[in-house]
């Protein structure tokens, strides 16, 4: 009985930090993500390339290398980060390269009709960009984001690595005191998948509310 | 002559659609048979019950005296007495021309490679595929061709009987001709074969008996010179929708 | 500040953990080429209860860290089942079951993709169920889904970094190590990071390679 209400508590704490880094690096690797996307398609040679590096990069290293590279390298050229922000920066970077993927495939299912259309309004290639085709390749983005987002949360427990105290943190400072593996890991595995079927519905929610104004309905074929 | 194949009260139902209402039908050897009927009659779903493809939820159905229907039936077996030429074709895509008849005779019949590819090449002169592409895939086949290429496909596994699911509704008016020709040319020669097809200068050239099936039964059925002596009004409306189409696509 | 040539002679060190992290990922993607295929089959031609039972499996599989799976495993799942596998053991078991949550899919989508006229055109030339998965159906899937299995393998590369949590001796652990006896972090683990960008395009390429010479004469690119 001791042992649960030490171990309740401090994760819950836990899962606070793990709620903080998701809700913080989620923002800002969509916000990332869909910048890069756009960069790579009307980023013209320079710009385009370096969002195309940049997203080829991010999404070449495993995040866990990125982490450390961050967290352990960054000093070295006189960057001093905390855990947290290390893990933020990382998460945003990884997922933002990889949203950067779906967004710009979701720009470019947008028809060229459309294009000429603003353009033929008097609409500059910057409106044209946010006020048309944004607007709707987010819709369209939408499921490949908020995969992405599930991901982040699995994801963030690598965050233990660089000594953030997170939920898989203080589960396996947990197990190294307690003989009880069994019912630490599965309770942590329970509350994971809670956390995901969760998001998943919120996302399913959402994608429900946005999709029908958007006219790419292949998503719901099948 | 002896019945082929024999199907008596055939029902099927999907959801609260019913397709089949006591269908019946009898094919004897050596018979040509062309089923008709508006869209909707049934005439597709009654002949995938024939062998099978689609279970019928009340009926009997005998392919060569053994009942299919049976749930004791070796259907793989019997299906093997039927070949089966669909609306769509339904190649094998990753199978050569050659690839989909030898498929059948080399997994199911245990032939040697060397006599199905025998066969294979006889099937396929009999449908007129040229050596030329019996090595393309069905992807780079002419619809005409593909049909004629299943044609073969299920002609090589020797059945007693061939049924012809509306083979050249998926087909470009100009390629259905070599695709008729085909079965007419089989139907001449002795081969058991039963038809459904909007075509009807077809059915009137090369069917022995007509089938009118409407709202999922066969109505009446006769000789090509017996359509206009038709007793069922029913019969007779088809057939007046229909006679409007009645020009020789064979000629 | 540490020279950064004192990194140089951990070099042959670092790249021998690439074996390691090959096992890991070959070992991952087999086991869950298997049980993937298994798992598809299944939800396209098996009865509703076993379906329901799998998808718990899947849907296990899927939203549970990687890191939780691993220290599951190793610390409690196999020890109370008696078996004593080590980190490595373990690491390949939890990949490859993992996988296979996801390899499912992919092999269902590719099933789904073949259409059913086909199963139909099987069954009427007298074919078994059996016979038509393996002569007819499978070929097609397994090819279409070799891009997504391409995907797969750069996933479950990356994934791979993961099971230093176990301490498996892979690149990354290395790393780890050697970061902490030379001083230096920035050389390292670029290194780690550049080696496995390599070993993702190798990888990418051969799947690409194999795509190519598998595709069908005629059909079109995208097949799905």
């Amino acid at each position: 009985m001791g042992f649960w209400l030490e171990f309740i508590p401090s994760l819950f704490m836990g899962l606070l930090t793990t709620f903080e880094l998701v809700a913080i690096s989620a923002p800002l690797g969509v916000t990332l993500g869909v910048a890069l996307g756009t960069a790579r398609v009307y980023g013209g040679k320079v710009l385009g390339s370096i969002a195309r590096a940049f997203s080829a990069l991010f999404r070449g290293f495993p995040l866990i290398v990125t982490l450390f590279l961050v967290f352990f390298g960054l000093p070295e050229l006189g960057i001093y980060l905390s855990p947290i922000i290390s893990a933020i920066l990382s998460f945003s970077l990884c997922s933002g390269a990889y949203i950067s993927e779906y967004v710009r495939g979701a720009i470019l299912s947008v028809d060229e009709g459309q294009s000429l259309a603003a353009e033929s309004i008097g609409m500059s290639k910057l409106q044209e960009v946010l006020y048309i085709v944004l607007p709707q390749a987010i819709r369209r983005a939408i499921l490949g984001i908020s995969n992405e987002i599930v991901y982040m949360i699995q994801y963030s427990s690598l965050a233990f690595a660089i000594g953030v105290q997170e939920m898989y943190s203080v589960a396996r400072t947990y197990n190294s005191l307690y003989f009880k593996s069994f019912e630490i890991f599965s309770l942590l595995a329970v509350i994971y998948l809670a956390i995901t079927a969760l998001v998943t519905l919120i996302f399913r929610k959402l994608r429900k509310r946005i999709e029908p104004y958007s006219d790419s309905k292949a998503e719901f074929i099948e | 002559m002896k019945v082929v194949i024999k199907a008596e009260n055939v029902w099927k139902k999907y959801g609260s659609t019913i397709a089949l209402r006591g269908a019946s039908l009898e094919l004897r050897e050596g018979e040509t048979k062309v089923i008709i009927g508006p869209s909707g009659a049934g005439k597709s779903t009654f002949l995938k019950c024939l062998n099978l493809l689609i279970r019928p939820d009340e009926g009997r159905i005998c392919i060569d005296g053994e009942e299919i229907t049976s749930l004791k039936a070796d259907i793989i077996r019997l299906r093997q007495k039927i070949g089966f030429v669909f609306q769509e074709f339904n190649l094998f895509h990753h199978l050569t021309a050659v690839g989909n008849i030898t498929i059948g005779l080399t997994k199911v019949k245990g032939m040697s490679k060397e006599d199905a590819l025998e066969k294979a090449k006889r099937v396929l002169k009999m449908v007129h595929i040229g050596e030329d592409l019996w090595n393309k895939y069905p992807a780079q086949l002419s619809g005409g061709q593909k049909q004629r290429v299943a044609i073969a496909r299920a002609l090589a596994m020797d059945p007693l009987v061939m049924l012809y699911d509306e083979p050249t509704s998926a087909l470009d008016p100009g390629l259905s001709s070599e695709v008729l020709l085909v079965i007419k040319d089989l139907s001449e020669r002795g081969i058991t074969s039963l038809v459904v097809t909007h075509e009807m200068g077809f059915a009137y050239e090369v069917a022995d008996t007509i089938a009118i099936m409407n709202n999922g039964r066969i109505i009446e059925e006769g000789s090509p010179e017996e359509m206009e002596y038709m007793k069922t009004k029913e019969a007779r409306n088809i057939l007046n929708r229909w006679n409007g189409m009645k020009n020789g696509v064979l000629a | 500040m540490p020279s950064i040539y004192s990194f140089f002679r951990y070099i042959p060190f670092v790249v021998e953990g690439t074996l390691w992290t090959i096992s890991l990922v070959l070992g991952g993607l087999v086991i869950g080429f298997f049980i993937g295929l298994s798992l598809a089959l299944v939800q396209s031609f098996g009865g509703e209860r076993l379906k329901k039972m799998l998808n718990i499996y899947i849907w296990f599989f899927r939203g549970t860290p990687l890191l939780v799976l691993l220290s599951l495993f190793y610390w409690a799942v196999f020890p109370s089942l008696g078996l004593e596998l080590s980190p490595l053991e373990t690491s390949i078991a939890v990949l490859g079951m993992r996988s296979g949550a996801y390899q499912s899919q992919i092999f269902k989508d590719s099933i789904n993709s073949v259409d059913y006229g086909q199963i139909l055109a099987a069954r009427s030339i007298g074919m078994s169920n059996r016979k038509l998965i393996s002569y007819i159906v499978l070929p097609q899937a397994l090819r279409i889904s070799i891009p997504a299995w391409s995907n797969e393998y750069a996933v479950i590369l990356k994934d791979s970094a993961i099971c230093f949590a176990l301490g498996v001796m892979e690149i990354l652990t290395r790393v780890r190590y050697v970061s902490t006896a030379t001083g230096l972090a920035l050389l390292p683990y670029l290194f780690a990071g550049v080696l496995f960008f390599i070993l993702t395009f190798a990888g990418t390429g051969v799947m690409d390679f194999v795509y190519r010479r598998a595709k069908i004469p005629g059909m079109l690119e995208g097949l799905r």
